[in-house]
């Protein structure tokens, strides 16, 4: 089989994994007690005529006078036509597309340090204590990586902003930058920066380099816990993949070639272990995304995450449904991917 | 004759969680320069831990409590058995790791150069994730870069009028290796010797194309990147360091001489009479058949030319034909590189196709040493004997097997391992070990029955 044919037929699969996600959370939320629609588009000190024509008129626009599943296959409709709705939070109010525009650039930059950050620290530290097995460092690892991976991730933001913000003062903790920086630029207004809305990234386009510092310092502690939570299973699970990797056949024949021991470790080792890593990494996204929804919140980081909670919390059904939506299809998307890379990273499959 | 390896009272054991295991229990070996050695014995006898131990390739849990191995004038096991003797009986499975990534630094110039291995099962020996090209390669990367330099060194520097000399002295002197080293050498191109004689030699060529294919070896275009790296080489014999630490810059000079690996991976491998061995260089294990990866796997024991090659069972996991191309091969090797094989085998009708001597493991100790043909003709000690008569034949003849079981090596019997189970059993055999004795030129039995002292 073409690896085209495979990825149209995975790219077939998201529908009714997609439609079976939105469905539930659809229903879920529209068979509340009160009708979240209504609340949320009629204020409440609307009183009489004008009330009555307004309940009318959202009745008819978002057909609320029919069954849910019937509304769903509406709203699944307008989704179609690439109308993803309102949304109305203290953070933002508007269409759902220009807040995913403004949030989900935040979310990706501390998705990706955070991926970074897991690399630089999972994979060597685990390779490592598997190398030096029962050493000092290697139980010093395994009992640290076992801590951390018991611990909620709300747990680990707090005791950080404590540890690092508040005590030692090393690192700002809260939103994207300092405020007083940013007041007067000419690119930023309203909390948002032009053109890619990721405020480093503007700073750097306009050679604004103090800001850039400060924007940088801003996204270590929610990208640093963000990475902390996860790197603890990457270390666990490279740890046991290495071990298991250093007793094949194929390892002593390497050892019996007379190469050095960097070449047998980092190449003929290291390169097998990482194999059951790639699906770990699927999950990793999942639980990045999850995360983000925590961590932005605990560091009030105008990210996706944080939308979604204000969305959650302000009963906001578009901006719920939307990044509902939004969460399945980077999901599926990352999880395609990453059964792609596999065909390149390891020679035996062949899709 | 010169003495390849030396292996003297080497006693090994491994520590588990139900007990101590103690695999060879004073092991005596003498190998002679260019000879076949084979090892026959039962399961569990220590054959391949025997292997192993030359290597120095034990696991974390095994420790040498006595002995040393002589390899190239090297005690291979010493650190082994210093931390052993140090630990006394408090062993510690970290320490002993340590020791063996200590044994696995010193051992590097060793492994895979002048000895190299050739393990059990062909389907799980070779990296999955790595071209098979690549894994010949590598070996010759290590020790021999010098000799990758000046190959491709000397294609970019000959002419075309240097090569048409050079079939002439081929055809002048019929074949002769040393005429035509001798002419290379005097033009300053030695690295072209090999790989004419390696297309010169070679079987499923017509003549013409042979012709054509070794005049097509020169003017090779280099760029000024390689042609630097490669004079480094040359000079120094490796590459220098600042270009081989550097992270970026050490992928792309390894490249360098990594290319020019393959091609002496695929001259290897068409030597080996791998067929289309052009393609199988660039394909993973998993793409070929179990003979064929064998093959690979003796390829890179060979790269470096090394004076002795240990073969744990090769033949074991292969299917009849193939077993006997693989036989075939080792008995072409033998006569071409002169090169010594530890042959481990639990048949001895396979043993007795290319071995010259043969030894006989019985709990991790040698019973019998004798030439083939003299071990088949008058086998002494009762195991052998066993062995010999266990051995499938045509003739309609009922096939004896050996009371009992392979000892249990947490407790092995006293004196003679074998004592439990020989039919010739007397009072000293549970007493005392029975030292090596010779009975006739080669012939070494360890038993009491020719001791004379049996009383």
């Amino acid at each position: 089989m073409k690896l085209w044919v495979y990825i149209v037929r995975r790219l077939l699969l998201f529908i009714p994994t997609l439609i079976g996600l939105t469905f539930i959370v659809f229903v879920l939320s529209h068979s509340g007690g009160t009708n979240l629609v209504l609340a949320e588009y009629v204020n409440p000190r609307l009183t009489g005529e004008a009330r009555t024509l307004l309940i009318q008129k959202l009745t008819e626009e978002f057909h609320l006078n029919q069954p849910i599943y019937i509304q769903y296959f509406y709203w699944l409709y307008q989704i179609m036509q690439g109308n993803w709705g309102y949304t109305n939070t203290p953070i933002f109010s508007g269409s759902v597309v220009t807040a995913i525009e403004l949030f989900l650039p935040n979310t990706a930059m501390i998705a990706a340090v955070a991926s970074i950050l897991i690399w630089v620290i999972g994979v060597p530290l685990g390779v490592y204590s598997a190398v030096n097995r029962d050493s000092a460092t290697d139980q010093v690892v395994r009992v640290g990586s076992f801590s951390l991976y018991a611990m909620p991730i709300y747990l680990i933001a707090v005791a950080l902003i404590l540890a690092v913000g508040v005590y030692l003062k090393i690192l700002p903790f809260a939103g994207v930058v300092n405020p007083l920086l940013v007041s007067n630029l000419s690119w930023y207004h309203n909390g948002i920066s032009y053109p890619t809305h990721i405020i480093l990234i503007d700073a750097i386009l306009h050679n604004n380099w103090q800001v850039a510092w400060n924007a940088f310092l801003h996204l270590l502690l929610p990208s640093l816990t963000l990475a902390l939570a996860t790197v603890a299973s990457i270390i666990r699970i490279l740890r046991a993949s290495m071990l298991e990797v250093l007793d094949q056949d194929y390892i002593r024949l390497a050892w019996s070639k007379g190469i050095s021991a960097k070449l047998v470790y980092n190449l003929h080792a290291r390169r097998n272990a990482l194999l059951p890593l790639l699906t770990l990494f699927g999950l990793t996204v999942a639980f990045l995304l999850g995360g983000a929804v925590v961590i932005e919140t605990v560091f009030s980081y105008p990210g996706i995450g944080y939308w979604t909670t204000q969305a959650l919390l302000n009963n906001d059904v578009g901006g719920i449904m939307a990044s509902t939506l939004l969460f399945g299809l980077i999901l599926v998307s990352a999880n395609l991917i990453l059964d792609i890379a596999y065909a390149f990273v390891d020679p035996r499959i062949r899709y | 004759m010169s003495e390849v390896l030396k292996v003297k009272e080497v006693k090994q054991q491994f520590y588990t969680r139900r007990g101590i295991y103690k695999a060879l229990n004073g092991i005596e070996l003498e190998l002679r320069k260019g000879e076949v050695f084979g090892i026959a014995g039962e399961s569990g006898s220590g054959k391949s831990t025997l292997g192993l131990t030359i290597m120095g390739l034990l696991p974390r849990n095994a420790s040498v409590t006595s002995g040393s191995v002589l390899l190239d004038g090297k005690d291979v096991i010493a650190p082994l058995r210093e931390y052993a003797t140090k630990s006394n009986q408090k062993f510690n499975f970290r320490r002993n790791e340590n020791v063996i990534k200590k044994m696995n630094r010193e051992l590097s110039t060793i492994r895979g150069n002048k000895v190299a291995m050739v393990f059990q099962d062909p389907m799980t020996s070779l990296n999955p994730v790595l071209q098979v090209g690549y894994q010949v390669a590598e070996t010759m990367l290590v020790h021999q870069p010098r000799t990758l330099a000046m190959r491709r060194l000397a294609r970019a520097n000959a002419k075309r009028s240097d090569l048409n000399e050079a079939l002439k002295v081929l055809r002048a002197t019929e074949s002769d290796e040393k005429a035509l080293e001798d002419f290379f050498r005097n033009k300053g191109l030695e690295g072209l010797t090999e790989q004419v004689i390696s297309i010169w030699r070679r079987k499923d060529l017509a003549d013409a194309k042979k012709e054509k294919m070794i005049l097509s070896l020169h003017s090779e275009k280099l760029s000024w990147f390689d042609r630097f790296v490669l004079n480094a080489v040359k000079e120094k014999g490796n590459l220098p360091s600042w270009l081989s630490k550097t992270p970026i810059l050490s992928r792309y000079t390894r490249r360098v001489l990594l290319k020019e690996g393959y091609l002496k991976a695929l001259e290897l491998l068409s030597t080996l009479e791998v067929p289309n061995a052009d393609k199988v260089i660039r394909m993973y294990p998993h793409e070929l058949s179990g003979g064929m990866r064998q093959r690979i796997v003796i390829a890179i024991a060979l790269a470096n030319n090394p004076e002795l090659v240990i073969m744990d069972e090769p033949t074991s996991a292969l299917d009849v034909t193939v077993q006997a191309q693989i036989l075939e091969l080792v008995r072409h090797l033998k006569v071409k590189f002169n090169t010594s094989f530890i042959f481990i085998s639990h048949d001895l009708s396979v043993l007795s196709e290319v071995c010259d001597r043969i030894g006989i493991m019985y709990g991790g100790r040698i019973v019998e040493i004798a030439p083939t043909k003299e071990i088949f003709d008058n086998p002494m000690h009762p195991y052998t004997k066993f062995l010999i008569a266990a051995i499938p034949t045509l003739e309609e003849k009922e096939i004896q097997e050996i009371g009992g079981a392979v000892p249990d090596m947490r407790f092995p019997p006293s004196g003679c391992m074998f004592h439990p189970r020989c039919p010739y059993i007397m009072e000293i055999c549970r007493e005392r070990v029975p030292d090596m004795i010779q009975v006739s030129k080669d012939h070494y039995v360890a038993c009491f029955l020719y001791s004379g002292d049996n009383k």
